[in-house]
């Protein structure tokens, strides 16, 4: 396992969401859990916290997370991540669908 | 509704989104809770926030449930001792709000990783559905996919009132590959798919008795499924366990000689096999005369 | 030149050391224990298997069997249930005639039980694994263990050969969370025993009180807790109930 946690520069959230969380994935081989959550500070930050089973590739991570920041308006969000061997691909796909959650709810 | 994906395609969080009334879900312990398994976190395996179940209270058709879905992907489904505190707690709030709970099994039993702790969590889960049954309170278990019943959550599954299945469920306690290994690949190929779904599939199961429903693999038709037993219940009584002894007597005198899956089918009252084995859902039910 | 080993008590020699003398009207069948004994001067139904044996389709109904007879013919008669099996033999045919729902069936018949005032005693006297314990003994009011007894989800070196996770990892873990260690010691820290009685005890004596102090309130999570080792299990099903009150 591997930990780590970082924050990035990014726009502030919209201040209304639909929700104040939002879950994307499952734990699983190949696959991850993203848990994105208002609230996090300052409001022009998003706060990550990474717990991966497959070592070795944080830089690959920051580059995901810092990428997604920079792209999307996620300010004042608190980022945790599970995750058990995703590609890249998946990290940056779960990332969306958890914020278009937050935002626009489940449906 | 998501209807091009089948529900035994689904997550465990799709599954509850896709059967419940809109909006209608309010889980409980969320994953900002983090409850997560501290056994996993000690041996280096990841972690989930819901610790491989979802839990809370719904509505299907308006009606109040309690529901939980148990997350196949993560650790095989598998108990440990929050998921199954989390299924105690469940069943015991259904009991003292009167309130159906259903749950959406999907998983191997218990939790090796936390040994006996998941164990004895599905004994006293096992206590909390008697507590409901004793109440009137209908408990319903939905098995869907192929990680299915199994271990103590297999047994678990038949202390329910009522069980509705798909073809693609599967209830049991060993699975095919532990079966294999101990009595060798002649007696079980655990590769050969349509003998292991003819010895523990929904189908099988449903001619038997064991499944009170048999819906095809969609939301729609496992929640109509579910509907149907919400205003149910089935007492635990001196006549229901008579009828039961006498009934699970007469199985195995009838098949208890047979290895032939195709045996019980005709049993059963499947006069066309090769038809019945295309057949789904309530198709299948209405090739068989169940029980006779 | 074969070593001695150890023997392992009958089940006839443990019958004998629960019940004395009234052991004698409890038939053994395939290692399945069905019956009727006495108790401090009171009577009781004895269920149970012995030897290590597999409980199979048929050892479920044999037992089922004797708790309707209980039922019907000794009303509130405590029920002694004695586990000492290996668990359910892997096997196809017992699969496809619904093992589980036989497992089910029995705990159905027990459940009736408690509901009409019989007390259920469990006694695991040697082997309690896996579904064997858990589809009947594990659904009493009230469960004991005699020391030697090997009780538990699965020995560390039985779960490392499935887990992939090397022997010594679980071992040192075991040290602080019982729930992995395999024995009726740790597996009474997590609240799945009461007690644990010893070669010392007088287990009849034991087994008297055990009745008389039966309850049918479920008290293992509170029991983990206070005794450390399942810490969560019990405010996690607290904070369920919370949470849904609201």
């Amino acid at each position: 396992m591997e930990k780590f946690a970082k924050a990035f520069p990014s726009k502030p959230l919209p201040s209304k969401t639909a929700k104040p969380w939002a879950l994307a994935g499952v734990v699983g081989s190949g696959n991850l859990e993203v848990l994105l959550e208002r609230g996090g500070k300052p409001s022009n930050a998003m706060e990550c916290h990474v717990e991966t089973s497959i070592p070795g590739y944080k830089a690959a991570w920051l580059a995901a997370l810092s990428d997604f920041a920079h792209h999307y308006a996620a300010g004042g969000t608190k980022v945790t991540i599970n995750d058990q061997g995703a590609p890249p691909v998946l990290v940056t796909l779960r990332l969306r669908q958890a914020y278009d959650h937050l935002i626009k709810g489940d449906k | 509704m998501t209807g091009a994906i089948l529900f035994h395609e689904q997550t465990a969080r799709q599954r509850i989104a896709s059967l419940v009334d809109l909006h209608s879900f309010a889980e409980l312990l969320p994953p900002p809770e983090r409850l997560t398994s501290p056994y996993l976190a000690q041996l280096g395996i990841p972690v989930s926030f819901d610790d491989g179940v979802v839990i809370g209270r719904a509505r299907i058709g308006g009606k109040k449930i309690y529901l939980a879905a148990q997350v196949g992907q993560f650790v095989g489904g598998a108990v440990g001792e929050i998921h199954g505190a989390k299924l105690t707690g469940l069943f015991k709030a259904a009991a003292r709000d009167k309130v159906p709970c259903v749950l959406i099994v999907e998983s191997g039993g218990v939790r090796l990783h936390e040994g006996s702790s998941g164990e004895i969590a599905i004994a006293e889960t096992m206590r909390a559905i008697f507590e409901c049954r004793a109440l009137k309170v209908p408990t319903i278990a939905v098995i869907a996919t192929d990680i299915g019943a199994y271990g103590g959550i297999g047994i678990l599954s038949t202390c329910c009132d009522f069980r509705v299945m798909t073809e693609h469920g599967r209830l049991g306690i060993s699975g095919p590959i532990v079966i294999e290994k101990w009595m060798g690949k002649k007696a079980y190929d655990s590769a050969n798919r349509a003998l292991v779904w003819k010895t523990s599939g929904g189908k099988t199961k449903y001619l038997l008795g064991d499944a009170d429903a048999l819906v095809h693999d969609t939301a729609d038709a496992v929640r109509d499924g579910i509907s149907k037993f919400l205003g149910k219940s089935s007492a635990v009584s001196l006549a229901s366990i008579k009828a039961r002894q006498k009934e699970l007597e007469k199985r195995l005198k009838k098949f208890g000689a047979t290895s032939e899956p195709d045996a019980v089918w005709k049993g059963m009252g499947v006069r066309d096999i090769e038809a019945a084995s295309l057949a789904s859902g309530p198709e299948f039910a209405a090739l068989a005369k169940r029980g006779k | 030149m074969k070593k001695p080993t150890p023997k392992k008590p009958s089940a006839r020699a443990v019958l004998a050391r629960l019940f004395g003398a009234s052991a004698k009207d409890i038939a053994i069948e395939k290692s399945v224990l069905t019956g009727y004994a006495t108790v401090g001067g009171k009577k009781v139904c004895v269920i149970g298997t012995g030897d290590g044996t597999y409980i199979d389709n048929a050892a479920a109904l044999r037992l089922a069997a004797h708790v309707i007879q209980c039922i019907e013919r000794a009303p509130k008669t405590p029920i002694v249930m004695l586990v000492d099996s290996a668990g359910q033999e892997p096997n196809r045919v017992a699969e496809m005639l619904g093992l589980a729902s036989y497992f089910g069936h029995l705990l159905s018949c027990l459940e009736l039980a408690r509901r009409k005032g019989h007390k259920l005693i469990t006694v695991a006297t040697g082997q309690a694994v896996g579904g064997a314990f858990l589809c009947y003994g594990m659904f009493a009011d009230r469960i004991y263990a005699l020391d030697q007894a090997s009780v538990g989800l699965m020995p560390i070196a039985a779960m490392s050969a499935v887990t992939k996770i090397p022997a010594p990892v679980l071992e040192k873990l075991s040290k602080t969370m019982p729930s992995l260690e395999f024995g009726a010691a740790p597996f009474a820290l997590l609240g799945g025993v009461e007690e644990v009685w010893s070669a010392d005890d007088d287990v009849q004596a034991k087994l008297a009180a055990a009745i008389a102090a039966s309850s049918t309130d479920d008290n293992r999570a509170e029991l983990g807790k206070k005794r450390g080792g399942r810490k969560l299990a019990l405010d996690i099903r607290k904070k369920v109930l919370a949470e849904s009150a609201r």
